[in-house]
């Protein structure tokens, strides 16, 4: 499965850690709709790291299209916010 | 939904799907190709911006780093000539500046993350668009109609998630320098119409803004002292000197 983290580079991730990766993702939902900021950065990290860790980088000259996108590594709490009430990255 | 999934949506959704239009995919290709060196000079464009907007803040840095040294001779000035009073007025005008090249070095330092990050995305997008450019060649001489479609499809929405990418840290990096100049605009507003001594009172309590004024006459007081120091021993000095 390739997944980009976005400013930064394309991976190849073994479909094994997907569901790892998926429950990560709904504990961040928790977080945003909590308002648990202190918990939002390490699960971030946690997030973007099983995919450093794990994937494989993508040569930059290779043209593929990602199948799942991760947020930057500097996302704000208001931005993750802004973004699960679909008001996009950036809030106006 | 979760995060991921809104993410994956909304870069795939900063690429319009209007190049699948063209009758002749090979047009599909050369357009497309156009489309990448426009978001390539664009985020070109907002590196060097941001090196302008740093520019800008650095010779601000450099202003109030001369109006401290000349603060400070003139304290010396004010001490040597015997008026105390009036070195302490220097000095505490002295402490706002230190104040305003702390806030100035703080936003400079922001700029430099965005545009290291900006470059990173120049990069990349560079070596894709160079690897589509060659990509499209070999597909163009060897053209088959019924491959080519899928070829070419696969090779566009590489480069055209790339170019995602690259808008929404364009767009960010953008909305960050709005920020941080509406703060510095609205410091130098402050600062001018005398609202404001000390740029850095912003939102703190008054018990807080106390304390600093305490800190603050306690440098003060520092100052004055190793002010007189050094003028005594410039004055021994002359004396050993003039022996």
């Amino acid at each position: 499965m390739i997944v980009r983290i976005l400013s930064e580079d394309q991976y190849d991730l073994p479909g094994k850690y997907i569901d790892e990766l998926n429950s990560i993702d709904n504990e961040l939902v928790d977080i945003v709709e909590e308002g648990s900021i202190a918990d939002f950065k390490p699960k971030l990290k946690k997030m973007l790291d099983l995919v450093r860790n794990n994937g494989t980088l993508v040569p930059v000259e290779e043209l593929i299209e990602s199948d799942l996108v991760l947020p930057h590594s500097d996302i704000s709490f208001d931005e993750a916010t802004s973004l699960f009430k679909g008001e996009g990255l950036i809030p106006n | 939904m979760g995060m991921l999934s809104r993410m994956t949506m909304i870069v795939k959704s900063k690429v319009s799907t209007v190049l699948d239009k063209a009758e002749d995919p090979r047009e599909t290709l050369d357009y497309s190709y156009e489309k990448q060196m426009e978001s390539l000079r664009k985020v070109k464009r907002s590196v060097l911006e941001m090196v302008t907007n740093k520019r800008r803040l650095e010779l601000q840095a450099g202003k109030v780093q001369a109006k401290l040294e000349k603060l400070t001779s003139q304290a010396k000035e004010a001490l040597n000539a015997g008026r105390e009073d009036l070195a302490r007025i220097v000095l505490e005008r002295k402490q706002s500046a230190v104040s305003e090249l702390q806030a100035l070095e703080e936003q400079l330092a922001g700029l430099e993350i965005e545009q290291e990050k900006l470059t990173h995305a120049e990069q990349r997008l560079q070596s894709k668009v160079e690897a589509f450019r060659t990509k499209k060649e070999i597909i163009k001489a060897q053209y088959n109609a019924a491959q080519a479609q899928v070829r070419i499809g696969l090779a566009l929405s590489g480069v055209s998630e790339e170019m995602g990418d690259v808008s929404i840290a364009i767009e960010r990096a953008q909305s960050k320098t709005e920020s941080l100049q509406a703060k510095a605009g609205a410091i130098d507003e402050l600062i001018v119409s005398g609202v404001l001594d000390d740029p850095l009172n912003m939102g703190k309590d008054e018990i807080e803004i106390e304390l600093e004024k305490l800190s603050s006459s306690a440098s003060v007081e520092d100052e004055i002292k190793a002010l007189r120091d050094e003028i005594a021993d410039g004055s021994t000095k002359q004396l050993e000197e003039g022996k």
